[in-house]
């Protein structure tokens, strides 16, 4: 006797492609923003070939916020990344200067704890909606384990 | 609605099988979830920015046709539309994708709009054609906003309904029938064991009449 519900093969081969699908716009390398902002079209590659162009208008906007040395430390997209705890999601910091960028954007302090600066989700919606381009999300190895 | 049994051998290889394909199941659940409140989240900021974006639009435009007409009736229509036969000019616009969560989302910039001059003659026309110019610049960002917010609101919409029927198709369907069918084969273990324990006590029973 074989698995005979009509649709569980399809299911099964599309919950492996929705896998791969969620983080396939991951970028393969971040770049600096005073490295985007002397590119005429500003962008990275994706982990599945595609291209992650950023807008101008985003980049001067963090460029007005952060003087030369920390334009240089920062890199581009940053990521958020999701657990699974669906109240808040966290900004993966490299250093100082994105705790900077999204104080300055929230207007609000906030402050990075073992490299992640936690935000809830109207937060995220307002960091969202100032940076489109220039901040992407990540499902967390957390939650497809 | 009661949950159709999925049709497996009722052995405890079929029953590791359905586990893992249960885990799966509800990592892949749980997965989607995230994906479909995210994937929320952006229609409905996308959604408010449409909004704000259009009536900006509408406001702003008819701002410019009421300084067109203004500019019209001062300078006339044959000696405006001579002036302004000399704006014309190619757009540039630098089109790329930006991926939220898996969706590809158009992303439109207008470029090198910032123009000190714009073709037509400054001695010959007057301050209020300018101003007429400058809204119409402001329109055209405007538009070219709007185009990106409303694909991006379609595209997200299809993701979304898309999502939603996997998610429920697992929520509704697939979950259910595993965890019927894993019951079910514990059940047919247990019953299994007992009819084996049954067995031997008759047979221990029969041997020891003997």
């Amino acid at each position: 006797m074989s698995n005979e519900l009509p649709y569980e093969k399809m299911l099964q081969q599309c919950l492996r492609s929705e896998l791969r699908l969620v983080n396939a716009g991951l970028p393969r390398n971040q770049k600096s923003l005073s490295g985007l902002l002397r590119e005429e079209y500003p962008h990275v590659m994706c982990s599945d070939g595609s291209t992650h162009f950023f807008k101008r208008r985003e980049l001067e906007y963090l460029s007005s916020m952060i003087d030369t040395d920390d334009q240089e430390a920062l890199l581009l997209p940053m990521i958020i990344e999701l657990e699974g705890n669906q109240a808040e999601a966290s900004l993966i910091c490299q250093g100082e200067v994105e705790e900077k960028v999204t104080s300055g954007v929230l207007n609000m302090p906030v402050t990075c704890e073992q490299g992640r600066v936690r935000i809830y989700r109207p937060q995220l919606a307002l960091l969202r909606k100032m940076l489109k381009t220039t901040t992407q999300y990540v499902f967390s190895p957390k939650i497809m384990a | 609605m009661p949950q159709q049994l999925i049709r497996v051998r009722p052995t405890k290889i079929e029953l590791v099988k359905l586990k893992r394909r249960l885990s799966l199941a509800e990592r892949v659940q749980k997965i989607l979830k995230d994906r479909l409140s995210i994937l929320t989240m952006e229609f409905l900021q996308t959604t408010i920015e449409t909004v704000e974006v259009k009536t900006q639009l509408v406001d702003v435009l008819s701002e410019a046709y009421k300084a067109l007409s203004i500019a019209t009736g001062y300078h006339g229509y044959i000696a405006l539309e001579k002036e302004l036969i000399a704006t014309e000019a190619d757009l540039k616009l630098t089109v790329g994708l930006r991926n939220i969560a898996g969706v590809r989302i158009p992303s439109v910039e207008l470029m090198g709009h910032e123009k000190s001059m714009r073709g037509y003659d400054l001695v010959d026309t007057s301050s209020w054609l300018d101003h007429a110019a400058q809204l119409f610049e402001k329109c055209l960002e405007s538009i070219i906003e709007l185009a990106e917010l409303q694909r991006g609101l379609e595209l997200l919409g299809m993701e979304i309904n898309r999502t939603k029927r996997i998610t429920n198709a697992l929520e509704y369907m697939v979950i259910p029938a595993l965890q019927v069918t894993i019951s079910y084969l514990h059940m047919k273990f247990e019953e299994r064991d007992r009819e084996e324990k049954v067995r031997l006590k008759r047979v221990k029973i029969l041997v020891s009449r003997r």
